[in-house]
């Protein structure tokens, strides 16, 4: 508490695309404004920049994109807070950031916040996929952006969506293609989801591009399929693959990336509608609709901030967003998996459901199978699912499927798992002790 | 090209400029980095700070090794027991 802290007009948590358009447009508007990004550098997940861009081999996509965001930015004055970790909002209503380079925590004092920190992958349970070497598609599509490199020896793709392709086609440009991508979907076979695709040529056209790289790098699309397990041996992981009418292949390699689908990162993030200070989502952490939409988000979050502070009248949503939520649906039925909610139902009991916790799908069969009926809260705080330090992000919605597999009448929300908590992160009792409050507090 | 090293159990990583933790050592040991604190593997998963499971104890603090610059001489551990 020794000098001051922060205070602004808007504070914009996230320097994606849709955090940085949204900080440049109120900053460019006449608003004071902090920008508070968790890595050294703004980008976001597909933004993310390369350490050197010398080094890359491939140009990466939306260069021109990202370059137009940032002039935005600087012609805005805006200067990032980089290394800034958003931690919550206290019950003052001061948002925390954990400064990790000054390892302290300081604390903002905003008129509103605009929450812009992305989506985070699926990923569905199965034996094994808690092992290290098993990444997200995203995160090893983010070592190649940041390095140009992935690390040595051979991948294997698995899981469902566009990512999974996108991947593969990045690893053929440097050379490095994967043994196969196993696609639980095919949409090769839902013609009549891909002739909706036909009023999104920018989307169609990427897609063209990557199956082109696959095909001419003999890359194996495997569709219909999944990994089913995956094992240690010999140093290696070793999938199995179940095909279509249960074909049953093993395959080995040295990393095994999974992907079943992107949603937003909404864990645990503060909702304050109509509060002070007015809390506002922009990007995939509001709705995940992918980059096509998240600088038109930014600015529409930008434009409630406005509207909401001066008392001038909300504007209407954009076209971009309404067209970008069409193409994620027509997406979404093209790449719906073959096998249904029986792959959930399915799980062998010493699948790792929650991996913080270690509890399994046999933890989970035992409490579901109790006289008491838990519910979520329950799940959570007796079975200890979605207790552990990721907060619920990567199991919360398994948990979700599970228990739905089992009682279908009774749906059940994700948030239940995952309430406004904070800190969303760990943080050092070191730097909590060492914040910075604004002046009069 | 090496901006730098730090040790990992012993283990001196090179690492490039402006590079995170987590990638300078998915390119040295991919797959064995040992157990969490919870004694799951120790692992690089989500790139993006959500996940946790590539938490290690850098100066006293754990944090995650994917948000964090490597640094020259830095010495980073696996988190297990650091966080009791």
């Amino acid at each position: 508490m020794t000098d001051a802290g922060l205070e602004c007009d808007a504070l914009v948590v996230g320097g994606g695309a849709a955090g940085v358009s949204a900080a440049a447009a109120l900053a460019s508007a006449g608003y004071r404004v902090e920008l508070a990004e968790q890595r050294a550098a703004l980008g976001g997940a597909y933004h993310r920049q390369p350490l050197d861009a010398a080094d890359l081999r491939y140009r990466p996509r939306g260069v021109r994109a990202w370059s137009a965001l940032m002039r935005d930015l600087t012609a805005a004055g805006v200067t990032p807070l980089c290394r800034h970790v958003f931690l919550g909002l206290d019950q003052d209503g001061l948002a925390m950031l954990d400064d990790r380079a000054g390892r302290r925590v300081v604390a903002v004092r905003a008129r509103a916040i605009v929450l812009a920190v992305g989506a985070i992958e699926k990923v569905l349970p199965r034996p094994g996929w808690q092992m290290a070497g098993v990444t997200t598609a995203g995160g090893l599509q983010m070592l190649l952006k940041e390095t140009g490199e992935v690390p040595p020896g051979d991948i294997l793709i698995a899981g469902s969506g566009p990512l999974t392709l996108a991947l593969a086609a990045d690893l053929v440009r440097v050379g490095r293609p994967p043994l196969v991508v196993v696609e639980a979907g095919d949409p090769v076979a839902r013609a009549a989801s891909a002739l909706g695709l036909a009023a999104f040529p920018g989307l169609l056209g990427e897609a063209a591009a990557h199956l082109a790289r696959l095909l001419t790098s003999q890359t194996r699309w495997l569709r219909g399929a999944t990994v089913t397990r995956i094992e240690r041996a010999d140093g290696r992981l070793v999938a199995t693959v179940t095909g279509r009418r249960g074909a049953v292949s093993t395959l080995a390699a040295d990393l095994i990336a999974l992907h079943d689908g992107i949603r937003p990162n909404d864990f645990g993030l503060p909702a304050q509608p109509g509060g002070e200070p007015l809390v506002v989502r922009a990007g995939d952490c509001r709705e995940a609709l992918g980059i096509a939409a998240a600088s038109a988000d930014g600015r529409a979050a930008a434009e409630a901030v406005i509207a909401a502070l001066s008392g001038a009248p909300p504007s209407v949503a954009p076209k971009a967003i309404e067209r970008q939520r069409r193409a994620q649906g027509i997406l979404k039925r093209l790449f719906a998996p073959v096998a249904g909610r029986e792959v959930m139902a399915g799980l062998p009991d010493e699948t790792i459901i929650c991996r913080c916790e270690g509890r399994t799908a046999g933890d989970l069969r035992g409490l579901l199978a109790g006289a008491d009926q838990p519910g979520l809260r329950e799940i959570k705080l007796n079975g200890r699912f979605g207790m552990g330090l990721c907060q619920g992000r990567f199991c919360a919605d398994n948990v979700r499927a599970f228990v739905a597999a089992q009682r279908p009448s009774n749906d059940i929300s994700t948030t239940a798992l995952s309430r406004d908590r904070w800190p969303l992160k760990p943080v050092s009792i070191a730097s909590l002790i060492a914040d910075h409050t604004p002046e009069g507090q | 090209m090496s901006a730098g090293r730090f040790f990992w159990l012993g283990q001196s990583i090179g690492f490039r400029s402006g590079e995170s933790v987590a990638s300078a050592l998915m390119r040295a040991i991919p797959a064995d980095l040992g157990a969490d604190a919870n004694g799951s593997e120790l692992r690089y998963f989500c790139g993006i700070g959500a996940c946790q499971n590539c938490l290690v104890v850098i100066d006293g603090t754990v944090i995650e090794s994917c948000l964090t610059p490597a640094a020259d001489g830095q010495v980073v551990a696996p988190p297990g027991g650091a966080n009791d």
